[in-house]
Formats: structure tokens, C-alpha cells, sequence
């Protein structure tokens, strides 16, 4: 398994277009993919369970991978997430 | 020979166009639906989300290429919230409770809704009608039902009941007419096609389930028909009709940059009542020059919660700057018992419209008054704003609003927040007591607004609803018009200034006898102005004087009434 801790610093947070696209890239990989944050832990490629855990600017999750592609899951994810989503 | 039916015309005009059958109650289907084997039935709904989900692409696809980004992005949202894996796990749950696919999507879409609506952010929780429509997507494509089509020309949205996103959701060129089977005249639906002035015609009944969809139609809004395929020469009947409102509409039109002026240099400000910020953009398409009734109800209902200040804020500051510098009266909470909200626990009243409501509650509830004086305080900044309190009866209350105001203004220079130091203060003059204390109220008010609606049934204990006494609801009874009168000149006395916002204020003859008083706005459903201001632009305020000198004299409303039908 990989993981990687980061934190949502685009200014809207986690919301429905965002939301749908990291959904759609973890979406593309074949591992299990899971996100932590605010003490629970849900699944990555369900834009439903992501958008419930209300992550606004500054929670901080941590995004983990299980299976082949986990390294590149983890690693492209949170560049997604470091790069505010392409906003700003 | 057309098909006819006959229902209540509440918004005048005649519409063609075809019909789209909209917000069906899907009882019926769900209730003819024969589900098989549990097993099968996941299959059912499994097989449903992949081709709905294919469906959604295809229409993505399309709204793309036509440039509509915006739909394309929320339609794309739904697809991804068909394809949820976390959705199909709970639908499989869901069949094995109730045994029936589509009741098992809408059970599970339903519960993923509810999980929306508690969380704390407003964005978040406004999305729990995204889950509701694409649970109700899956379950009609399920029960074979079609998705109304917006294909070319214009519609007439038909259906038992219409939720009012369906219409707020079209864009309005597109809809000529609405058709609603149920009664109601005040439903959200007909309060929107109001605003935007769309013929409809409510009160159809069951009938309303014999019109299909796509049947080209004519309604006629001032006598309630509705013609079902109609023939070239029915069709052609309507033609000097449709003519004579075209030109009309042409007429009015024009009268959009002209003042409300008399021939002899009298001004009324003619300015309109809203349900939310996107109203004023009809209004001021009417010639509106500001708001004079702003229902913040809109920000309090369907809420689980009382809504933030921040939010508040966004919805005000947007009505205000859409104002464009004119005035923006906001009126707070006006609800009470009988629309009942999760955290304003009024409890069983035997008359909730005498009872525990609108500014009794606010003063009682900080919790909830402050958050909106601070968001309408703040929201000033970005033009002009006014604060209106609802149901006054006395000088006391008055104060006490008065006192919240300015200690919400201090709370917001502690929070380093910026605000408007001019926003005026009025109250609603809805009661007789408060009509009656107008010259003591005149002293601390900034203005008075009489909203008629009830103070016509609170001054002639009459219900407007109840039909066998309707004959005695008349906004020209002799002892309301003595009411106002003494509103409007307790007001004038003091330098201050009095408008009207119920519905009185859109009657052309009501308003030359308001006029006359010495009344400054009147503020109405924006596509009642320019038949108003026709009516004022053609009158000297001398004649007006003339003609409520004489109305003042006569002892009975109908006899007012009848003679100012002869003078127009």
C-alpha cells in the first residue's frame, strides 16, 4: 500500500467540479483508492462519499492506494490536489 | 374539434405552444408496477444506471457543442453520481427492503439527499436536489416514462404539480404557458410564472393526466381554456387575440424608460416585489425602479437548519447591487405556524395567523434575527437597502427591532465587518392597530409599506380564502381606505415616506385614489407596472383629488368599486 498526507488549499474546496475530477482520475486507476480525513475513510472513485465529508480549504486528507498502479494513483492524485485543481 | 378542458386562469394571456409534461407524481406508475424475483430486480435497476448514465453522455455531448458549458457541467455531475459505486451498493440494499427496483432508487437516491441536507456548508446541502432529480431520472427511465424534451419552439409545461426548479430551470423564452392540475394559486410554480408574467391556468383536476406530452395546445389564461389539438380554424380564432396582446406588449414595451409621471408633474415610484435576487432582473425588464418588497422567506424555507449569515448575505448583496442604485426594501422572517420550519418550534396553534409569527418571533429568537439584520446591514454596502419588519401593532415593538439593528451594528464593527450606516428602517402596516397608531409610529419610522393583503382581512375579519364571504373581501371598503389614508398622511406629516405592497397596489384605479392620498411607491409583481403607469401617466393628480374627494364621501365599497369602473 501507498499513502500520501496533503492538504486542500484551493479556495472553494472539494466541490462538485473538483470533486468530479479527481473522481474521474482515481477513476483511471486500477488500484483500490481511498481518502482519509476528519476521521473517516471513504472511497475514491465515489464522488457521492466524497463530496458527504464536506472537505473545505485547509482539512487535511490522506489519499491511499492498493494494487498494481498504487504508486502513480497516489503520486497523481495529490499532485491534482497540491495544484488547487487548476484553479486560481 | 379540439379536446377541451376548463380550469382557473390566474395569469392573463394567450399561449401556443406544445406540451411538456412535467414534475409527474410517480405514485401511480409505482403503484402498476409488477416487480419480479429480488435478483432480478438489482439486475433491473443495475442495467437502468448504465443506460442512463449512457444517456446523460449523449446529452452532454450535445449541450457541448451548442457551447452550453454551464448545463453540460451539472448534467455531468449527475452522470457521475449515477455511476457511483457507493449508489449501486445502496440501491442492492434498498431492493432487498422494499422488493421493487425503481422504489428502491428513489429510496436510495432519498437517503443519500437527507445525508446532504445536514451537512453544515450551503453549497453542499443545496445539492441534495441533484440527488432527488437523478433518483427520479432512474426511476422513470425504470418505469418507461420519457424525459420531457425541449426540442424546438415554445412549450407549455402540463402536470399535477410542477416543482418550481423545473420552471426556474427552463430558460423563459422557451416556456409560452403553464397548465397545473392541482388548485393552488400561490404555489412556487405559479409565484415564478407570475413574476415573469407566463399565462397559466391552475385547477385542471385529474383531467390534466389525458394531455400527453408533445400535443400542440392553446391556453388561454384570462377564461381558464385549454384546447387539446387544436384545428387551423380554432387556432385561427385566437389569432386577433394573440394579435391585440402582441401590440399591447409592443405598448408597454415602449412605456419601460417613461416615469410614472401625471400630466401635471405628480411622480410615484413604481417598483416590484420579489422572492429572490434572480426576480429583480424581470423586474427591472418591466421598468421596475427598485424593489419594495423583498420576501426573505425563500432563505428560510426548506432549511434544517436557521441559515448562516454569510449565506443570507450572498442572497441580499445580490438583490441590492441588481437594484442598480435604486432601493431595496427587505422584509424579515414573515413565517409563523402554518409553514412550520425545523428550527422555529411554534407548536400547535387554533389560529397560527394570530398567533406566534413574523416579528413576535424574530424579537424572541436572537439566534435567528441576528444573523439577517447583520447579512441585510452588510448587503447595504453594495447600494441601497432598507429593513422592513412585518406585522407591527405597536410603538414598542418598533423600538425593540430598532435596538437589534443597532446592536447588530456594533457586533459587526467588533468582527471588523464593513456595513451601511444609511439603511432605513419600516415597518409593514398589515394590522389595524399599527394603522390606527401611524402618527405616534411616524415619529420613529424611516417609512411605512401598507401591505394590504392583510390588512384588508384583518380590518374586515374576513378570510379571502373561504369562498362564501369572498363577496366581502374589497380593498375599497370605506373603513380600509380611511386606513390607509391615515398611514399615508400620519407618514407625509412627519417627512417620511408611505408605499403600498399588497396587491391593491397593482389595481390601476387603486392606485389614483393612493395617489391622490399622497402615497410615494407602489410596489407590485413587476408585470403589473405598466398598466399601472399608463394609468397614472394619463391622469392629472388634480382629477385624482377630484375623484377620491368624491369616493371619500361614498359609505359603501361596492358602490366605489362600480364607480371607478365608469371613470377609466
Amino acid at each position: 500500500m501507498t499513502e500520501a498526507t496533503t492538504t486542500i488549499e484551493n479556495k472553494t474546496g472539494i466541490h462538485a467540479r473538483p470533486a468530479s475530477q479527481f473522481v474521474q482520475k482515481a477513476s483511471s486507476f486500477k488500484s483500490k483508492i481511498q481518502i482519509k480525513a476528519k476521521g473517516k475513510t471513504v472511497d475514491a472513485k465515489s464522488i457521492l462519499m466524497i463530496m458527504s465529508m464536506g472537505l473545505v480549504k485547509g482539512t487535511e486528507i490522506t489519499i491511499s492506494a492498493d494494487g498494481p498502479d498504487e504508486a502513480d494513483a497516489v503520486a497523481a492524485l495529490k499532485q491534482m490536489v497540491d495544484d488547487k485543481f487548476g484553479e486560481e | 374539434m379540439a379536446e377541451k378542458m376548463k380550469g382557473k386562469g390566474v395569469i392573463s394571456g394567450v399561449a401556443v405552444g406544445k406540451i411538456m409534461l412535467a414534475g409527474q407524481n410517480l405514485d401511480g406508475y409505482l403503484k402498476d408496477y409488477k416487480p419480479k424475483k429480488k435478483a432480478d430486480e438489482k439486475k433491473v435497476a443495475a442495467d437502468a444506471l448504465v443506460k442512463v448514465a449512457a444517456n446523460l453522455v449523449k446529452t452532454i455531448e450535445d449541450l457541448n457543442k451548442k457551447d452550453m458549458k454551464e448545463q453540460a457541467a451539472i448534467l455531468e455531475a449527475h452522470r457521475m453520481m449515477v455511476e457511483d459505486p457507493a449508489m449501486s451498493a445502496a440501491i442492492d440494499e434498498q431492493v432487498d427492503k422494499s422488493g421493487s427496483a425503481p422504489r428502491a432508487v428513489l429510496d436510495a437516491y432519498e437517503s443519500q439527499a437527507q445525508l446532504f441536507e445536514q451537512m453544515e456548508d450551503e453549497y453542499f446541502r443545496g445539492r441534495a436536489v441533484d440527488m432527488r432529480d437523478v433518483g427520479k431520472r432512474i426511476a422513470k427511465f425504470i418505469l418507461g416514462i420519457k424525459e420531457p424534451e425541449i426540442g424546438e419552439g415554445k412549450v407549455i409545461v402540463a402536470g399535477q404539480e410542477i416543482e418550481p426548479s423545473v420552471i426556474a430551470g427552463l430558460p423563459s423564452d422557451k416556456i409560452a404557458g403553464v397548465i397545473l392540475g392541482q388548485g393552488s394559486t400561490t404555489s412556487h410554480a405559479i409565484i415564478i410564472a407570475k413574476t415573469r408574467a407566463i399565462p397559466s391556468i391552475v385547477g385542471v383536476g385529474d383531467a390534466i393526466e389525458k394531455i400527453a406530452d408533445g400535443d400542440p395546445v392553446i391556453i388561454d389564461g384570462d377564461t381558464g381554456d385549454i384546447l387539446i389539438r387544436p384545428t387551423a380554424e380554432e387556432r385561427a380564432s385566437y389569432d386577433v387575440k394573440i394579435k391585440k396582446q402582441e401590440e399591447l406588449k409592443a405598448h408597454y414595451a415602449a412605456l419601460k424608460e417613461l416615469p410614472a409621471i401625471t400630466t401635471d408633474g405628480v411622480k410615484v415610484e413604481l417598483v416590484a416585489n420579489i422572492g429572490s435576487p434572480a426576480d429583480v432582473d424581470a423586474a427591472n425588464n418591466y421598468g421596475a425602479e427598485g424593489v419594495g418588497l423583498f420576501r426573505s422567506e425563500f432563505v428560510f424555507m426548506g432549511k434544517t437548519d436557521i441559515p448562516k449569515e454569510e449565506d443570507q448575505f450572498k442572497e441580499y448583496k445580490a438583490a441590492v447591487e441588481k437594484c442598480n442604485g435604486h432601493l431595496c426594501v427587505i422584509r424579515t422572517m414573515d413565517i409563523g405556524g402554518d409553514k412550520p420550519l425545523p428550527y422555529i418550534q411554534v407548536g400547535t396553534e387554533e389560529n397560527p395567523f394570530l398567533g406566534y409569527r413574523a416579528i413576535r418571533i424574530s424579537l424572541q429568537r436572537r439566534d435567528l434575527f441576528m444573523p439577517q439584520l447583520k447579512a441585510i446591514l452588510r448587503a447595504g454596502k453594495f447600494g441601497k437597502a432598507g429593513i422592513m419588519f412585518p406585522m407591527v401593532i405597536n410603538v414598542e415593538e418598533f423600538k425593540a427591532a430598532q435596538k437589534m439593528v443597532e446592536e447588530a451594528k456594533a457586533e459587526l464593527v467588533h468582527e471588523g465587518k464593513d456595513y451601511a450606516d444609511n439603511v432605513q428602517l419600516g415597518i409593514m402596516v398589515e394590522t389595524p392597530a399599527a394603522a390606527v397608531m401611524t402618527p405616534i409610529l411616524a415619529k420613529y419610522v424611516d417609512f411605512f409599506s401598507i401591505g394590504t393583503n392583510d390588512l384588508v382581512q384583518y380590518t374586515l375579519a374576513v378570510d379571502r380564502g373561504n369562498a362564501q364571504i369572498a363577496y366581502l373581501y374589497n380593498h375599497f371598503n370605506p373603513a380600509v381606505l380611511r386606513l390607509i389614508k391615515r398611514t399615508i398622511e400620519s407618514a407625509n406629516k412627519e417627512g417620511k415616506w408611505a408605499g403600498m405592497c399588497g396587491e391593491m397596489a397593482s389595481d390601476p384605479n387603486a392606485a389614483i385614489l393612493l395617489m391622490a392620498m399622497g402615497i410615494k411607491e407602489l410596489s407590485m409583481s413587476a408585470p403589473s407596472i405598466p398598466k399601472v403607469k399608463e394609468r397614472i401617466r394619463n391622469i392629472s393628480s388634480a382629477k385624482a383629488k377630484e375623484i377620491l374627494d368624491k369616493v371619500m364621501e361614498m359609505e359603501d365599497g361596492n358602490e366605489i368599486k362600480a364607480y371607478l369602473s365608469t371613470i377609466s
